[in-house]
């Protein structure tokens, strides 16, 4: 059986990379990506845990987890594309988005 | 019956002061006619209430009442009170202060007749300053004393400037009378914050201000001594500054600025005269030690003798007589500073020989006291006379005088009476006092410190200046050439003027006789009980010692000699009308350019070193003062501020709306805080 800490390495690696990307890339698709990689993380970590400790409730909640990752997708994609239909860009640093703030 | 009304006596001129501020304006003459009824009705209350107390049971026991004002917090024993208090030196002082001021203000109906609207604004001021002294005179404790000093300071500062805003003789006669205000008083101010301090010393030892604690014999024993001195040498700081005594004279010549009718005031009714009231009040106080006594005497006379110098050669009617002011001033102080120390030594000896220093000492307030009674007559007249003449001649140069006497002969005869009077011309009023004055210094000297042998040298010299000084402006005035301003001189002055010279010119002859019907006896001190009044009449001994004194005699040939010098250097025509030039006197003093007449001319550098003093030190601490406002204090200020606003520009920065960087802190503050959560575990050994 693969040890546990390989699962949790596997997690914490991914968490890395998509706070990594999420703080640093201008381009918004790109950190609404990085943001489902640490969510996808976190939830290698649970389902890891449940089957070692033999407990359903790890999975169950990775299924809770991924709806309403997807449903959170699903609201940032449509802002993105009606942001990039009025502006033209998806570059968070733009002005022409900045503008947007407030 | 009238006693209990003694509040009444500042009170109306005080009432004046309100109804001429209000209404002078449209009263006949500007509130003048006001100011006079104030003055007189103040006059007639001293006469009354003098006549009920020294015929009364209650003499020589001052009658004093007063009624609580307020109690210093904390301290339930310290009571202030206000009130009166009556004794024989109250009566006389109330006596001659209103009676001149009320001569006074009726000359000034005819002074100040052509001063138009601001005419309101001198009766308002003069009642007020009148108000000033009769409070000071009748306050039955120090501090009621204190207000009314402080009142008559502000309305000699008024006065004295008068014409700071427009002068008769132009700009710069009104900046001149503004900065001499100015001078009056600061000076003075100097004096009062040494009073004020004495004053806080003496309610620290008794817990109280009132006369009729403080004078108590058992009391004064009570306190500690060495306190006292120190108090007494304070309180008398203020009377150098009020009295106008060396080192602080310098600003009673620059007075002369106001007009003619306020300096009589203040040098005769009221001002420097409290001063000395001052000193005669406190000599309870001031016996109690022999050093502070000499020290009084030694400064009074110090400055009888270097204002006399200083009036040898004044060109200006007015200082001549300011200096003759300050150097009688001398007189009283040294009269007072001789007899008190006498009667300090013979506290301190006790006994029989005690007993004869005390009897021979007490003589020494009377003699004080009554050369301020004298003199307040005689300067109030020649300062009146002065007043004519300026009137007449609208110059107070006395070389553009001369030859007057035909002009307005009643002037020049007052004046001339009143010369004779301070020159100690003998059987006028001033040569009873003043040989009196000396009379005790001799004693003083005789009996104790040869310090007092000295100044009575300085006051017997003081004396021949004074009779050389006083002729010498009498002649230039009214005798001689006339000069450029007599050929237009107007002739005598309106009646309003010349019938109180008279009435004064009256006074100054005999006011010396007056002690001859219980003056003496109203004003003698007793050694024991501390009290005024009473004494048995020994006018007719006093006289009667003076004549067979061969001192005296000194004193008479010098004065004499005085009047004649005067009158060899300054009383002939001199051929040459325009220039003027006294030929004799000329050549006596090198045309002016002799080392003395220099230093004469320049008052001794007084003015000079105040200057200095005040410049440099003053300069010096307002620099910095200056420093340490702006750097210290604005510049911790201003640090302050810019910290802030800096520290909020750097935090700012912060702030820039990138969620991405938020966010970035977040994940540094999450880690951070497991870090120390992991560290904080592992040491309490939870893993």
């Amino acid at each position: 059986m693969i040890p546990i800490e390989f699962f949790l390495l596997l997690g914490g690696i991914l968490f890395i990379i998509g706070a990594y990307g999420a703080l640093t890339k201008s381009n918004a698709i790109l950190v609404l990506m990085c943001i489902e990689l640490m969510l996808n993380a976190a939830n290698i970590n649970f389902v890891a845990f449940g089957a070692f400790n033999g407990d359903v409730m790890g999975q169950a909640f990775v299924v809770m987890t991924i709806s309403v990752a997807a449903a959170e997708v699903a609201v940032g994609i449509a802002i993105l594309l009606n942001a990039y239909k009025v502006r033209k860009t998806t570059e968070l640093d733009d002005k022409q988005l900045q503008t947007m703030r407030w | 019956m009238f006693i209990e009304y003694t509040w009444l006596v500042p009170l109306l001129p005080m009432l004046c002061f309100i109804i001429i501020g209000f209404l002078g304006r449209k009263t006949p003459e500007k509130g003048g006619y006001i100011a006079i009824a104030g003055a007189a009705g103040s006059f007639l209350m001293a006469v009354l209430i003098s006549y009920e107390y020294l015929t009364g049971d209650a003499y020589p026991d001052p009658v004093s009442s007063s009624i609580q004002w307020f109690i210093i917090p904390g301290n339930e024993d310290y009571v202030l009170n206000l009130g009166y208090y009556v004794d024989g030196l109250t009566c006389v002082m109330m006596l001659f202060s209103s009676a001149i001021s009320t001569l006074i203000f009726i000359y000034s109906i005819g002074y100040m007749g052509d001063q138009g609207p601001r005419k309101t604004r001198y009766y308002a001021e003069v009642s007020l300053f009148l108000t000033g002294m009769l409070g000071l005179i009748v306050s039955s404790n120090f501090l009621e004393m204190f207000i009314f000093w402080e009142v008559m300071g502000l309305c000699s500062y008024l006065l004295i400037g008068f014409w700071s805003f427009r002068h008769p003789e132009g700009d710069d006669a009104s900046v001149n009378a503004a900065s001499a205000a100015k001078k009056a008083f600061l000076v003075t101010r100097m004096g009062d914050v040494c009073l004020m301090a004495g004053l806080f010393i003496l309610l620290g030892e008794f817990h109280s201000l009132d006369y009729t604690t403080l004078f108590d014999p058992d009391n004064i024993a009570a306190v500690n001594s060495d306190n006292l001195t120190l108090a007494m040498l304070l309180v008398f700081g203020g009377v150098i500054g009020k009295s106008a005594q060396f080192p602080l004279h310098d600003w009673l010549p620059d007075a002369m600025a106001g007009p003619t009718t306020v300096s009589s005031l203040i040098h005769a009714a009221t001002m420097v005269k409290a001063g000395v009231y001052l000193v005669a009040r406190g000599w309870p106080l001031f016996i109690q030690n022999p050093d502070v006594m000499l020290f009084v005497g030694i400064i009074g006379g110090i400055t009888a003798f270097l204002a006399a110098t200083m009036a040898l050669n004044n060109m200006n009617i007015k200082k001549v007589l300011a200096y003759s002011t300050i150097s009688q001033l001398g007189y009283m102080i040294l009269g007072l500073g001789a007899g008190g120390y006498l009667v300090a030594l013979g506290i301190q000896m006790g006994g029989e020989e005690g007993a004869v220093l005390m009897a021979a000492g007490t003589a020494g307030f009377f003699a004080g006291c009554f050369h301020m009674v004298n003199h307040a007559f005689f300067k109030a007249l020649l300062f009146m006379c002065s007043g004519s003449v300026i009137h007449a001649c609208h110059t107070e140069d006395m070389r553009l005088m001369g030859g007057l006497h035909k002009h307005m002969k009643i002037t020049s005869t007052a004046m001339l009476l009143g010369s004779l009077s301070i020159a100690g011309f003998p059987l006028f009023s001033g040569f009873w006092s003043k040989d009196l004055v000396l009379e005790i210094a001799m004693d003083a000297g005789n009996d104790g410190t040869v310090w007092f042998t000295v100044l009575w040298v300085l006051a017997v010299v003081t004396a021949f200046m004074t009779a050389f000084y006083m002729f010498r402006m009498w002649f230039m005035t009214f005798m001689g050439s006339e000069g450029h301003n007599a050929q237009h001189c107007h002739g005598e002055s309106p009646k309003s003027m010349t019938v109180p010279l008279m009435i004064l010119a009256v006074f100054a002859v005999g006011s010396g006789f007056l002690a001859l019907f219980g003056l003496d006896g109203i004003l003698s001190f007793d050694p024991i009980t501390y009290l005024v009044g009473g004494g048995h009449t020994e006018g007719f001994e006093y006289f009667s010692e003076l004549f067979t004194n061969p001192y005296t005699w000194l004193t008479i040939v010098l004065a004499l000699g005085g009047i004649g010098i005067a009158y060899v250097m300054y009383g002939k025509k001199s051929e040459d009308v325009e220039s003027k030039t006294f030929a004799l006197a000329g050549k006596f003093n090198k045309n002016g350019n002799a080392w003395l007449y220099k230093a004469l001319t320049k008052r001794w550098w007084f003015p000079d070193l105040y200057n200095q003093i005040s410049w440099k030190l003053g300069y010096g601490v307002a620099k910095g003062v200056n420093y340490v406002d702006r750097q210290v204090i604005d510049g911790t200020v201003n640090a302050l501020s810019s910290s802030v606003v800096g520290g909020g520009d750097v935090l700012s920065k912060v702030q820039t709306g990138h969620v991405q960087s938020y966010s970035s802190v977040v994940l540094l503050g999450i880690s951070v805080l497991s870090v120390l959560l992991l560290i904080i575990a592992m040491v309490m050994g939870g893993i």
